[in-house]
């Protein structure tokens, strides 16, 4: 081993504290990387595996009814490769044991196996045999949540009847990836399933003989990127039958999801690095500088022995590549097994037949690569400065700094003030502008990601409650198979445990403002509802308007509308004639984009009498009314869907809300790191260079622990300046995360209090007094007296 | 006043010609040196003497490729130092020059063979490191560390390291400035040997002017300017020198 090499390795080992504090940041930072990118990859790959192996459909088109033969006219479309008719229907499960209905929806399949589009991958069982006609596959989820095997009778009601099936398999589909229910943002495996029935019994029991109300298809490689001429095409040739939606694949619920999901990764996997091995950086650089400048004579030495500038700069730049090097192992280790508990997490929201924590040569080339030039941008700075001086000005003491006043010490009112112990801190501060200003960014970054980490917690409750507590307010939504009267509303009324019964009308259709166009639905609403009750950001009712409609702003801005423009709106039932709206109100959601209405007004408007698709209700708390509640709507033949809105808070708490609580800890440590290395690297560093002075202030009276003290305002100086930075960043970075997210589904509320900024500075503190404790033991450990007679 | 020494060649290794230098300290220009011209002769210990301040040091750097002139004339043979390039200067400290610091100058967390072998690993035509550690009788401390060295033994280190490379020219900066009487006798005495075996140009800087008896030639500077060449007929021998 050549000898400069030699002395690196026991420069290395003397510093092993900073290399370890500078280490543990560039580590979080390609582990971060690895993480991402690894799950990036394992979704990526999974995904193209399950959809090949699935055949996932292109398109789907969602119609009243639709003889097969019509469909020739479709398949032959350009652009159209294959088609697939289906039939499917909203369900409601009657499982023994369970006292709720439960949601399904039935979907046929062929009565042989062949291959389909959208087609299952079994799990356990079979798939249909010719034994008999009501056999059924259940969801491999929503089977094991309940403990249905093959083997085993369930109950479904299927058009207004109650049907008995026989379970022969359970499966998963490429279509329900991540499985969402009407309505929900998040899967519930509990209490939405997936039914599998032959096309002959589909067809039969629904009276769908020869018909279909659903239209799968496949699109050629060319268009399948941009397939709205296509789809256009399509819908207008089954617009006699009652389009309701029209579908591409970036538009189905699972499918937008999970590569939202994938997208995220892929941002994320730049921005968390790029914190972190910035911070790295940027401290590295610090450290180096010192290095180099504590080596002055050392380098001046070489030069006069005849080393060129090229070896000593590339002697220096191999600490630096040292610890990246260092950090690039730690970190590709720890992403790859961050992966492992990340991929596991999937698992549970994401049903692949196969989701698996691989090792990705790119991720981990990719990892190195991004340490190692962290690395280097860190060391060139340090290096370069010391590599600039002649062999005998390197060897010469550093002349003296510039010895100007600072800016605070202008301000003679306040700096007269002062006593020397914090004149001496606030001009080590200010004269320190390198240090200083790494100290501030390592505080900004670490304060960023708490602050919006805990905004996220914050976010996440908040919506929980504006949703569920202050614009739903039901306890119980009834989801009817047909329009009823009012008669439904009044048998609905005198159902056991119900308090209060209001009806609600949801007409389908697109709504459209010249060139911009919106698919989604307008809900009617009772005179005085009390149950479902639109509002503005700041919680205010938002009212119901009696001959106009109130629209949630997210539509309206799509829809380029404001407060008192009118809107035209395409229904897809009754006789489908589009009308004009005005709209009144703008209301604010961060589910869905509702628009309501008075629910005689949008009667009226679909030429009907009153009509009631939906019937909220509010219950009574006592158990056996509830119980008797339950049994009575598992006889009504008319529902199609009961939803709880306990349980929907309770499935969001358990997957979104608890999760992201899963993932503060990981942040706190994360940002701890960062705090941690960064004021450990700079006091440490001052302690070194001001080791003479420290030691004469020990002459002059000074103990150990008012030595630290000087340290220790330094250090608190940059963390809270950095902290305070970072905050309004925090906000920022969280901002961004909402806007990624946002979709029609869900958007992410920005809220924060004085809780997250207090519980941030209160973190930064911590952490700032926790590094100094590592100050203090080497400030107590200085040996002074040799201080004061060395020369460095 | 002569110029020729009588054990050196009349061949000038290095010659200075009106040279000026002037550093800049922060915010304050130090002229270091003023018109200086002087010869240095192959094979001769020279001994340059003067106060703190008058220019030596800068000398010896300007001489060893350390430092560059603001005004003047530097040759070596018949190379003139100020038109090197970075590189060519660098390969003249390599294979040319030997430094000996006031302050030896040691890395400190390399053991004493391991700071000789900076030196040789770059040369063109080394020493053995044992042989130059043994040359300064230092082959039992190889594997010691500065830090448990004596201030002697740390100064033969950097003669060994110097030595090692077998250069023309061995400059010594107050070589014996840090050292105690003894020691810093010994030191003269293989500086002496040195010069008289292998024919080394030995350049020494000190502002103890008996430690200049050992010469064979004397320049004497003040305020960065050369007061007075002297050649020693009878160069001392450095046991008999008292300081």
């Amino acid at each position: 081993m050549r000898v400069l090499d030699r002395k690196l390795l026991r420069q290395l080992r003397s510093s092993w504290g900073l290399i370890l504090a500078i280490t543990s940041i560039i580590a979080v930072g390609v582990t971060c990387f690895g993480t991402m990118a690894s799950c990036y990859w394992n979704l990526t790959e999974a995904m193209s595996r399950y959809y090949a192996q699935c055949r996932m459909a292109d398109f789907s088109i969602e119609l009243k009814k639709v003889p097969l033969a019509e469909l020739r006219q479709v398949a032959e479309l350009p652009g159209v490769s294959e088609i697939r008719p289906r039939i499917q229907f909203l369900a409601t499960v009657d499982l023994d044991g369970v006292a709720k209905p439960l949601n399904g929806q039935v979907l046929s399949l062929p009565d042989r196996r062949e291959p389909v589009i959208n087609d299952i991958v079994l799990k356990r069982g079979s798939y249909f045999t010719d034994r008999r006609e009501n056999e059924v596959i259940v969801n491999e989820a929503f089977a094991l949540r309940h403990k249905l095997h093959p083997g085993q009778w369930i109950h479904l009601l299927l058009n207004n009847r109650r049907q008995e099936l026989f379970i022969v398999g359970t499966a998963i589909s490429s279509e329900f990836v991540y499985l969402l229910g009407p309505g929900a943002i998040v899967p519930d495996a509990e209490h939405f399933g997936i039914f599998y029935l032959k096309q002959s019994y589909a067809e039969d029991v629904f009276d769908f003989d020869g018909a279909a109300n659903q239209v799968l298809g496949l699109l050629a490689p060319e268009v399948r990127e941009t397939p709205k001429l296509v789809l256009d095409r399509a819908e207008r040739l089954l617009a006699p039958y009652g389009v309701f939606t029209t579908t591409p694949r970036c538009d189905q619920p699972s499918n937008k999801f999970l590569t939202m999901e994938i997208k995220g990764l892929r941002s994320f996997a730049v921005i968390m690095p790029t914190i972190f091995l910035g911070v790295a950086a940027v401290v590295l650089n610090v450290l180096l500088s010192r290095l180099a400048e504590q080596q002055r004579t050392v380098v001046g030495t070489l030069k006069a022995l005849g080393y060129t500038d090229g070896q000593i700069f590339g002697h220096f730049l191999k600490f630096g590549l040292v610890v990246g090097l260092l950090g690039g192992l730690v970190g590709c280790i720890g992403g790859y097994w961050t992966a492992g508990g990340m991929t596991a997490l999937y698992r549970q929201f994401y049903e692949f037949p196969e989701l698996t924590n691989r090792l990705y040569p790119s991720v981990i080339l990719g990892g190195f690569a991004i340490s190692l030039l962290c690395a280097v941008l860190g060391s060139l700075r340090g290096a370069r400065a010391v590599l600039r001086l002649k062999p005998a000005e390197a060897m010469r003491p550093k002349p003296p700094r510039i010895g100007r006043k600072t800016v605070l010490e202008r301000i003679g009112w306040f700096w007269n003030r002062l006593t020397s112990d914090w004149r001496m801190v606030l001009r080590s501060t200010m004269r320190n502008r390198m240090r200083t200003a790494t100290g501030i960014f390592a505080g900004a970054m670490g304060a960023c990601l708490l602050s919006s980490t805990f905004m996220m917690v914050l976010g996440l409750s908040y919506l929980i409650d504006f949703q569920f507590h202050t614009i739903i307010r039901s306890d119980v939504d009834l989801t009817l198979g047909d329009e009823r009267g009012e008669e439904a509303l009044l048998e609905a009324a005198r159902l056991p445990g119900v308090d209060r019964a209001e009806p609600q009308l949801n007409v389908a259709g697109t709504f459209s403002n010249g060139p911009h166009r919106k698919k989604g639905a307008i809900t009617g609403l009772a005179r005085g509802a009390t149950l479902t009750v639109p509002r503005n950001l700041e919680g205010r009712p938002t009212g119901i308007p009696p001959d106009g409609l109130a629209m949630t702003r997210q539509l309206a801005e799509t829809l380029h509308l404001r407060r008192g423009d009118w809107v035209t709106f395409q229904p897809t039932k009754g006789l489908r004639q589009p009308f004009r709206a005005p709209v009144l109100e703008i209301s604010d959601s961060y589910l869905g984009m509702a628009v309501y209405t008075d629910i005689h007004f949008l009667s009226r408007l679909v030429h009907e009498e009153l009509a009631i698709n939906r019937i909220q209700l509010s219950t009574d708390e006592d158990p056996k009314h509830l119980a008797a509640l339950y049994r009575d709507l598992k006889q009504l033949p008319v529902l199609q869907g009961v939803d709880c809105r306990t349980d929907m808070i309770r499935n969001l708490e358990t997957t979104l809300v608890q999760n992201t609580y899963a993932s503060l800890l990981p942040m706190i440590v994360f940002a701890g790191i960062l705090f941690f290395g960064a004021i450990l690297n700079s006091s440490l560093i001052s302690l070194a260079e001001r080791q003479r002075e420290m030691a004469t202030l020990r002459v002059l009276g000074y103990g150990p622990w008012k030595l630290g003290s000087l340290l220790l305002r330094e250090s608190m100086i940059t963390t809270l300046l950095g902290a305070i930075l970072g905050m309004p960043l925090g906000y920022g970075l969280t901002v961004l995360v909402a806007v990624m997210y946002a979709s029609d589904l869900f958007r992410f509320p920005v809220v924060s209090n004085s809780m997250v900024w207090i519980a941030t500075a209160l973190l930064a503190v911590l952490y700032g007094l926790t590094a100094h404790l590592f100050v203090q033991r080497a400030v107590h450990k200085m040996d002074w007296l040799e201080a004061l007679q060395a020369k460095e | 006043m002569t110029t020729s020494s009588p054990s050196a060649t009349t061949e000038a290794t290095i010659r200075l010609r009106a040279v000026d230098k002037t550093f800049q300290m922060g915010q304050i220009a130090v002229e270091a040196l003023r018109d200086v011209s002087l010869d240095v002769y192959r094979g001769e210990l020279l001994a340059m003497v003067g106060p703190s301040g008058s220019g030596k040091s800068t000398i010896l750097n300007i001489v060893g490729g350390l430092d560059t002139v603001t005004a003047g004339e530097v040759w070596f043979h018949e190379r003139s130092l100020a038109q090197f390039s970075s590189a060519e200067l660098t390969r003249y400290r390599r294979d040319t020059v030997g430094f000996v610091f006031q302050f030896y100058n040691l890395v400190p967390n390399l053991t004493a063979r391991e700071n000789v072998m900076v030196s040789t690993e770059i040369s063109c035509n080394p020493m053995p490191v044992e042989e130059a550690l043994r040359l300064v009788g230092l082959e039992d401390r190889m594997d010691h560390f500065p830090a448990q060295l004596s201030g002697g033994e740390q100064q033969r280190v950097a003669i060994a390291r110097a030595l090692a490379k077998n250069p023309e020219l061995l400059l010594c900066d107050e070589v014996t400035g840090a050292l105690d009487f003894a020691t810093g006798k010994r030191v003269l005495r293989w500086l002496v040997d040195l010069k008289n075996e292998l024919g080394t140009t030995v350049i020494i800087i000190t502002h103890n002017a008996a430690l200049a008896r050992a010469a064979d030639r004397i320049i004497r500077l003040r305020s960065g300017q050369v007061v007075e060449t002297k050649v020693n007929d009878e160069p001392m021998p450095p046991e008999e020198i008292v300081w």
